[in-house]
């Protein structure tokens, strides 16, 4: 309450209020205060602040010649202008400062060169300025330089009111020679019936015959003949070249730079966006601009209503505002003439993912396929990299979207599709592997060839870096299809709806082999990719990622699926040079164990389960034994192993004790965590022997150790095989029965 | 660049010559005849086709499958297309180079309601014309005046929807009375035979004429096109005729050759060269035709009877076989071998085509058939 008194205060009745308020909301007052008093100064230091102050403030006939000041302050203010355009009230200073004069004619010029309106332009300052060209000292071209300005920011001039009440006084600068075409310019656009008048009629005839059928002047006439046909005689020649000249070069580009810049709702809140997107239209680059986003715009062809829809309203998606409307009228909302207008407004997308309407989605579908089709696939001719930014603009808001509703349109599936086919694997990457993460559940038996074979092409011949964002591309493709499923599906029933918009169902087992040739898919090329990149740490945690999704399927998502990474991926696991990816090999085979143990109860319990296949069991046990023996139990190559090597061989490789050689201490992983280890524990020893933290106290303090920097999964993992080696004999089925034999 | 036309085709004395070549040509063993590189942009457009047969699925329902350009086509028929069609409306589409688009389908698009859509898009490019004025004017309306009109009977398939003919007559701002409008633009949408799956997949909402033809200045293309696009939230993309339809195209109307003469077959090469060469090579009508039967002979020489009685159809090997040969004959005379090169536009005196996208239909007869296959383009090009 009391900062929310303070807040309305002014700082200048500081002293008064403070004294009948309490010590905690004093401080608190205070801390504002000088909050608000470093806000003020640092607006007070703001040079652009303090540029325009200066400008204002400037007195009369101020050299301008070896003035610094006024040099400095103008070329920020040039910049800020270029850059994001001014302000309503820095126009008016800057406006009233030019063509008051007040520091010659050189700086007028320049300064209206720069007025680049931010928002909109105050009336009240273009009248002034009209004002000021009566008095009659600015030089003509100066004066025709403000005329094509006005006409520039015609549109964005807030009210015209004030300047058609001036009507009288603009018309009487027709007589100027040079000024006579912009001027005819400016009245034609501020025209109204009651500004027709016999006398002014008849001063443009005048005109006319001084100065022939000028086109300017016979485009006023003709509109003047509009207006009241009985007062112009005239006959107006049939042919005319349309409209009046453009004269808004010097500004043109730069405004419509500042406007794209300050973001779309400045350009969609005023009138001028509709000329500068005309603009566009007429550009030679007309074929780009299938990526603009159509505007929110009211049907304006309604089909014929019947009686009962009728009497209710129906209101626009347009004229909501908030979501308590969109709630208000949730029943009759009419959705807009084109349907791409909603992926710029997530209040239309939340009333688009409430109503399911098929053909709403189609619409919104051709458009968006339409867009990418014509954008990345059909201009072969190199246009995507000439306007890549607006690409990744378009893409993102796209990804945003489908984050939104999260799910993936139709039309951008059936796009990539095609596009993996042709696609580098560079342009637009993290775009288009966002995209791609996205897309729905494919049936088993499309998945190789409209994914895997296109991917697995890329994959092989594409940097690691891509490699590595393919990973984790197909992780978050893999837990999306696992959300859906733990979302959509049924209790009893085994059909799951895939995706709310479309009809296709799928049947568990099919889901359940979609999954799987995504999961095998992974593993073949995980394989590959790490034998092509050399078992990088970096890919290999991008892998290990992923078997971090796969290894909790059963449990997290209640999919009963559970497949083994393959040797290829295990083994540089297990092997890797840096104990993270070890720790989180340790980690996944302990989930595993988890999830194959909850999976073989409740088989019992319910009955009806699911069939884990033997091999599964034995693939696990498998590694279990090897992780095991590997890292623990100092039996590397025993006999009946994953990786099996000849006797005579290793002894010929003269490794001392290699049996060991890939245990905690001295797996490349972690010994230099034996050696801190053993330093901390005997640091007088001056020779180094690892094989004394073998023994068993010193190995529990060493895993102790170990667990302390941070080791978890291996924690989990020891804890999970190796207290039940210890108390054994309670053989809790097949998952755990390695360690007894 | 070099201009070549081929000798013998304007002297038609060499006809005996050419048979000769003929003859010898068509004898090469049939799989030795293929063309050894493609354009860049071919392969590509092949690689999107062949995932689309692939992708059918994804589409809403099942039913928009086989997305590629029929192997086998009809034959063309001689069609006296004017019992079916008004002939008025007919000369408005013929003899005249139409711009091609596809268009993507047209949401609760009314035949109908064609009147009031001539009412919306005359006010709708007024305003246009208008903007940047930032006053109405009053009056200034009818400078162009728009009309919509269904063409009776240009339709072929049961699904296809009819077409639809848009003329915008400019009637100037300050006319003299009596001088009557003229028509200024113009332009159809249409639908010859579209893939039945395809239209049948679409809810009711939706009326499908993918082929967008337009003739007349751009600016106005642009806008009834954007008109179309705020009304009925359809797309427009240009449409380019592939290197593969101009070959159909090619061989369809050589086909014709007996029922009505094509004068002369002109096609245009682009060969990549150091310095690109334009080709321009014409052969003769009943050359051409010559050339043509004798493919089809064989073929009819060489297959059993149940194919026979498909006598009508034409294959995109035959298509193939009768392009490479007249490849061979141009490579004896020139040494310049086409088959690296791209087709980039056709003629005869039934119409031409050219691969930006434009096509002239001269004879009414068989527009059908070309219809058919700009529709077939147009639908591959749907985004989904």
């Amino acid at each position: 309450m009391a900062t929310k008194l303070n807040l309305s205060e002014q700082p200048d009745s500081e002293t008064s209020s403070l004294n009948d308020q309490t010590v905690s909301s004093r401080s608190n007052n205070r801390s504002l205060r000088v909050a608000e008093k470093e806000r003020r100064k640092i607006e007070a230091e703001d040079p652009f602040v303090l540029a325009l102050k200066y400008f204002t403030d400037v007195e009369a006939g101020t050299p301008v010649t070896g003035n610094d000041e006024v040099e400095k302050h103008l070329v920020l203010v040039e910049k800020v202008a270029y850059n994001r355009g001014l302000s309503p009230e820095a126009i008016s200073n800057m406006l009233e400062f030019a063509m008051s004069l007040r520091m010659g004619t050189t700086l007028c010029a320049r300064v209206l060169k720069c007025l680049i309106p931010a928002t909109a332009v105050p009336q009240e300052a273009v009248v002034r300025a009209v004002v000021w060209l009566g008095v009659g000292k600015i030089p003509i071209t100066t004066q025709v330089l403000f005329i094509k300005w006005v006409l520039t920011v015609f549109d964005m001039i807030d009210a015209k009111d004030q300047l058609r009440a001036i009507y009288g006084f603009i018309f009487s600068f027709l007589t100027d020679e040079s000024l006579c075409p912009y001027i005819c310019h400016l009245l034609y656009l501020l025209t109204r019936k009651e500004s027709v008048r016999v006398f002014r009629v008849r001063k443009l005839l005048e005109l006319q015959s001084k100065l022939g059928r000028q086109p300017f002047l016979l485009h006023l006439l003709s509109l003047y003949k509009v207006f009241c046909p009985e007062l112009v005689t005239l006959s107006i020649p049939s042919r005319m070249r349309s409209g009046f000249r453009n004269h808004n070069s010097p500004w043109k580009s730069v405004l419509i730079g500042v406007q794209k810049r300050n973001g779309s709702q400045v350009a969609s809140s005023i009138a001028p966006s509709a000329s500068m997107v005309r603009d566009k239209t007429n550009s030679r680059k007309r074929k780009y601009r299938h990526l603009e986003i159509p505007a929110l715009n009211c049907v304006v062809n309604k089909p014929a209503q019947t009686g009962t829809s009728s009497c209710r309203k129906l209101v626009p998606v347009v004229q909501l505002n908030s979501f308590a409307q969109l709630l208000e009228n949730m029943h009759h909302i009419e959705l807009p003439a084109q349907m791409g207008s909603l992926l710029g407004s997530s209040l239309a997308l939340q009333y688009l993912d409430f109503v399911q309407d098929e053909s709403a989605l189609l619409r919104l579908n051709f458009w968006l396929g339409y867009a990418l089709h014509e954008e990345l696939l059909f201009c072969s001719d190199g246009g995507a990299s000439q306007n890549s930014e607006e690409a990744v603009q378009f893409l993102n808001k796209l990804l945003s979207t489908q984050h939104f509703l999260q799910e993936g349109f139709s039309s951008s599936e059936a796009f990539l599709y095609k596009f993996l086919n042709v696609w580098d694997g560079s342009l637009f990457r993290p775009e288009i592997l966002g995209l791609l993460s996205n897309i729905p559940v494919i049936p088993s038996s499309q998945i190789g060839c409209l994914l895997f074979e296109p991917l697995k092409q890329l994959f092989f011949t594409s940097s690691l870096f891509f490699k590595c964002g393919l990973m984790e591309c197909l992780n978050n493709m893999l837990l999306k299809w696992l959300t859906w499923h733990s979302v959509y599906a049924l209790e009893d029933d085994l059909d799951i709806s895939l995706n709310s918009h479309t009809s296709i169902n799928m049947t568990l087992s099919g889901f359940k082999d979609s999954v799987m040739e995504l999961v095998l898919f992974v593993g073949r090329i995980a394989s590959v990719g790490l034998q092509l990149e050399g078992c990088h740490s970096l890919l290999l945690s991008f892998i290990l990622d992923f078997y971090e999704t796969v290894c909790d399927t059963f449990l997290k998502y209640g999919l009963p699926l559970v497949l083994m990474p393959p040797p290829g991926v295990f083994y540089p696991a297990l092997f890797a040079t840096d104990p993270v990816n070890v720790d989180r090999l340790a980690y996944i085979m302990y989930r595993f164990k988890v999830n194959l143990t909850s999976a073989k109860s409740q088989e019992k319990i319910t009955q009806q389960a699911f069939h884990i296949s033997r091999q599964t069991f034995q693939e696990f046990n498998n590694y279990v034994v090897v992780m095991a023996n590997c890292l623990l139990n100092y039996k590397m190559f025993h006999p009946g192993m994953g990786v099996q090597l000849g006797e005579e061989l290793l002894l010929k490789s003269n490794v001392p004790q290699y049996w060991a050689s890939y245990d905690l201490t001295r797996h490349p992983a972690f010994m230099s965590y034996a050696i801190d280890f053993h330093q901390k524990c005997w640091p007088g020893r001056k020779d180094m022997d690892l094989n004394s933290i073998k023994h068993p106290k010193p190995w529990s303090w060493y895993l102790e150790y170990l667990f302390t920097q941070g080791y978890d999964g291996l924690k989990q993992f020891c804890q999970g095989n190796i207290s039940r080696q210890q108390t054994a004999g309670d053989g809790q089925g097949d998952s755990v029965s390695s360690k007894q034999r | 660049m070099f201009k070549f036309v081929s000798g013998f085709c304007a002297a038609a004395a060499d006809t005996p010559n050419m048979e000769r070549h003929c003859t010898s040509v068509t004898r090469t063993p049939l799989n030795s005849v293929r063309v050894q590189r493609r354009s860049k942009s071919k392969s590509y457009r092949q690689s999107i086709r062949s995932c689309l047969g692939a992708a059918s699925r994804l589409v809403l329902t099942p039913a928009l499958t086989a997305r590629r350009l029929n192997t086998s086509r009809k034959a063309p028929k001689s069609l006296d297309i004017t019992e079916k069609v008004n002939p008025e409306q007919l000369s408005l589409l013929v003899k005249k180079e139409w711009q091609l688009s596809y268009v993507t389908p047209l949401y609760q698009f009314r035949h109908t309601q064609l009147k009031s859509y001539s009412r919306q898009l005359s006010a709708f490019i007024a305003a246009e014309k208008q903007r940047g004025l930032a006053v109405e004017v009053e009056g200034t309306h009818g400078s162009f005046r728009v009309s919509f009109g269904v063409v009776q009977g240009m339709s072929e398939a049961d699904d296809d929807a009819e077409t639809v003919l848009v003329q915008i007559y400019s009637k100037p701002l300050f006319a003299v009375k009596d001088e009557p409008p003229r028509a200024v633009w113009s332009g159809w949408l249409t639908c010859i035979n579209g893939s039945p799956d395809y239209l049948r997949s679409l809810p009711k909402d939706f009326t499908c004429m993918p082929l967008f033809c337009s003739s007349g200045a751009d600016g106005l293309s642009s806008l009834v096109k954007s008109w179309f696009q705020l009304t009925f939230d359809c797309c427009f993309g240009p449409l380019e005729i592939s290197h593969t339809s101009l070959q159909w195209l090619v061989a369809l109307w050589t086909n014709c050759h007996t029922e009505s003469a094509i004068k002369h077959l002109k096609m245009m090469w682009t060969v990549p060269a150091a310095s690109p060469l334009k080709v321009t090579y014409t052969v003769n009508g009943p050359d051409a035709w010559q050339l043509w039967s004798s493919v089809r002979k064989e073929r009819h020489d060489g297959s059993n009877k149940e194919e026979e009685e498909e006598e009508d159809s034409i294959d995109i090997e035959e298509v193939m076989r009768f392009m490479q040969d007249l490849k061979s004959h141009f490579y004896r005379h020139f040494r310049t071998d086409l088959s690296a090169g791209s087709l980039d536009q056709v003629a005869t005196a039934l119409g031409s085509a050219k691969s930006s996208g434009r096509i002239k239909i001269a004879n009414s007869k068989y527009m059908i058939t070309t219809l058919t296959l700009l529709t077939e383009c147009a639908l591959l090009k749907m985004p989904i």
